[in-house]
């Protein structure tokens, strides 16, 4: 017999109220768990995938709000358009080792009556630019092919050498590759020729933006002062920018998401509570019998400590069982509510997140049980005999 | 060896002062075997109370032993619970779901004691439930959860046993069981106290205490 064995048995007793309470917590955990692996995991990701760009900033038309500005990699239309002869100038900066020039659209696709993300650029740059591609077929290699998106793909049962038509005339475009499912942004977008969009969009000198990769980093600094005295009109934003800039957006859903959490957690707090005060409420016979027979104060605050801790702690380890078990459902559930997702899987276990929310589960447990388990050892001996 | 001199008890009831014992002198020898008898409200129980060291005198005396616990601390009137008294009540206490064994053995946690299955069995043929260790209360009538309760309350091998009542809630046979197993307990060398309402049972132990209004009726 231990005080170990005495708190379990007393859990056990009520069976439906401890599982409600248990469950109570696992939700809460849950929860907490998920969002902050969530967090981390887009934190980790993002900054992976701005740095598989290998772009140090990028250009775009000034007067473009910088948020906008900072999601051309992810899409965004902006609304100003640079000039494609722009490129001649920078080629002038020795420091420049790659001038990618992109150019973003949505476009109209009748045959589905729907709107498609066009993202044209060099073809031969996108390689480097999002490098965690993989592609069944080939890169587009001329102005009549496109690559598409795993879910444009599928979709629509579009396979490699079919045909889309886009565009005032209805020009019609071979797939050439399709992408491999990323997660991310990817699986919606059309890559297509620059030349072509622009000539679609009738802007044969028009681009959205353009990346920039510099040879030694040292002069990072120095070479954006001097382009943005140098050149007039545009708007450089680097990829600290850019991280910051997309960070701050997703910043709302997160203090939405650990909010819900926060309350989650403190209303399984009260239900462990609530719990525990009801079981001595009802033992307090026994209690003042367990008094009488020799059990200290110290002793009684210890099995209800145990119980409340016990349930709390199980509570945790079952919320991330649950987690872990449910981590593709919850993603995709949780990418509803965040608005730019990087690639990749965001969710993944990490040691120090569960180890932090089976410490907060213990701490709820040692909040819920500190009150009920001081009431108890205020139970006098009397009481056993009382009746 | 209980000694008793003057003992006095005062409850307050709100602003009212409730006198329950009223000047009580008793002197139990070691391995003496008494019933408390007495209407209702007459201090009983109060009494009771202050021998098994649950509470203390408003004034007088109780010795255990040579030792007044009047001057104990909290903390010393505990160590004589957990080694020198074991308690039986009316409502006889066992706790659902722990086997007859682990409600045996509930004593020895507070108290420290590592004690096993087999410190346990021989207890229980003592009080007639071998076969019954593993058993869960739930299964059990009455008569069989008292001397569980009873098996309980000696595991600590305490002096002296104090029994409330201990009958109030069974019919007369088993009763009676109750009461042989106690003079058997005592014939062992247990100094067994027990407050009962029924004369024809009180009639079993070797002396009747009469309680009357808080005093010993001679
Ligand atoms: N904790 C208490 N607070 C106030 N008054 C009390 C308390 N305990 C007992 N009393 C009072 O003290 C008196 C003696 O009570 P006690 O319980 O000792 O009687 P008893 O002889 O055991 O009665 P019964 O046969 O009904 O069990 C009663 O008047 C009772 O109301
Ligand atoms: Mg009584």
């Amino acid at each position: 017999m231990k005080f170990l064995k005495l708190a379990t048995n007393n859990i056990l007793r009520h069976k439906i109220r401890s599982f409600l309470a248990l469950f109570g917590v696992s939700i809460s955990i849950a929860l907490t768990f998920s969002i902050l692996s969530f967090n981390k995991g887009f934190e980790k990701n993002l900054a992976k995938e701005l740095e598989g760009t290998g772009l140090h900033f990028m250009i775009v038309s000034s007067g473009c709000p910088h948020e906008v500005a900072s999601l051309v990699l992810h899409s965004s239309v902006l609304p100003k358009y640079l000039d494609i002869t722009l490129i001649e100038k920078l080629k002038q900066y020795p420091n420049l080792k790659l001038i990618s020039p992109m150019l973003v659209s949505q476009l109209p696709n009748h045959q589905k009556n729907r709107i498609d993300i066009i993202y044209a650029l060099d073809i031969s740059h996108l390689p480097q630019l999002k490098p965690f591609l993989k592609i069944k077929g080939t890169l587009p290699s001329n102005e009549k092919e496109i690559l598409i998106g795993y879910e444009i793909a599928n979709h629509d049962k579009l396979t490699i050498g079919d045909i889309v038509k886009y565009g005032p005339n209805q020009k019609d475009f071979k797939v050439s590759g399709i992408i491999e499912k990323t997660g991310g942004q990817e699986d919606a977008h059309v890559y297509m020729f620059l030349s072509a969009l622009q000539e679609i969009l009738n802007k044969p000198q028009g681009i959205s933006a353009i990346g920039i990769k510099l040879s030694t980093t040292e002069m990072l600094e120095k070479t954006i002062e001097q382009i943005s005295r140098e050149i007039p009109g545009i708007q450089i934003v680097t990829m600290g920018q850019v991280l910051n800039s997309i960070l701050n957006l997703a910043n709302s859903a997160k203090i939405l998401s650990l909010s819900i959490a926060i309350i989650a957690i403190t209303i399984s707090f009260l239900g462990v509570m609530n719990l525990i005060l009801m079981a001595i409420f009802e033992r307090t016979q026994e209690i003042g019998m367990m008094r009488a027979i020799g059990a200290s104060k110290w002793d009684i605050f210890k099995i209800i400590f145990n119980e409340t801790l016990l349930i709390t702690t199980g509570g945790g380890l079952i919320g991330i069982l649950i987690t872990t078990i449910a981590s593709t459902t919850i993603e995709h559930f949780l990418r509803i509510f965040m608005p730019y997702m990087p690639s990749g899987k965001i969710l993944v276990f990490d040691y120090n997140i569960a180890f932090f929310c089976i410490l907060s589960s213990m701490i709820i447990g040692a909040m819920s049980g500190l009150f009920p388990a001081w009431k108890a050892t205020k139970i006098s001996p009397i009481e056993a005999i009382k009746g | 060896m209980i000694e008793i001199k003057e003992l006095e008890k005062y409850y307050l009831r709100g602003a009212e002062k409730v006198h329950a014992l009223k000047g009580i002198s008793l002197y139990i020898p070691r391995g003496d075997f008494i019933s408390i008898t007495g209407p209702s409200g007459t201090g009983k129980t109060t009494l009771l109370q202050i021998i098994g060291c649950l509470d203390r005198p408003s004034r007088g005396s109780v010795s255990l032993n040579g030792i007044k616990i009047e001057n104990m601390t909290e903390k010393e009137l505990l160590q004589i619970r957990r080694q020198k008294i074991g308690f039986v009540f009316q409502n006889f206490y066992l706790i659902n779901g722990l086997s007859v064994l682990d409600n045996v053995l509930l004593p020895t946690i507070f108290a420290r004691k590592e004690k096993k299955r087999k410190d346990v069995l021989p207890l229980l043929q003592k009080v007639g439930l071998l076969e019954r260790a593993d058993h869960k209360p739930n299964q059990l009538s009455g008569g069989e959860m008292q001397r569980v309760a009873i098996a309980r309350a000696l595991i600590n091998e305490p002096e002296i046993l104090l029994a409330d009542e201990p009958t109030g809630n069974l019919d007369l046979d088993n009763s009676e069981r109750i009461f042989e197993l106690f003079r058997f307990l005592n014939s062992q060398g247990l100094t067994t106290i027990v407050v009962t309402h029924n004369p024809e049972l009180a009639s079993k132990t070797k002396r009747v205490i009469k309680l009357k209004d808080g005093k010993v009726e001679h």
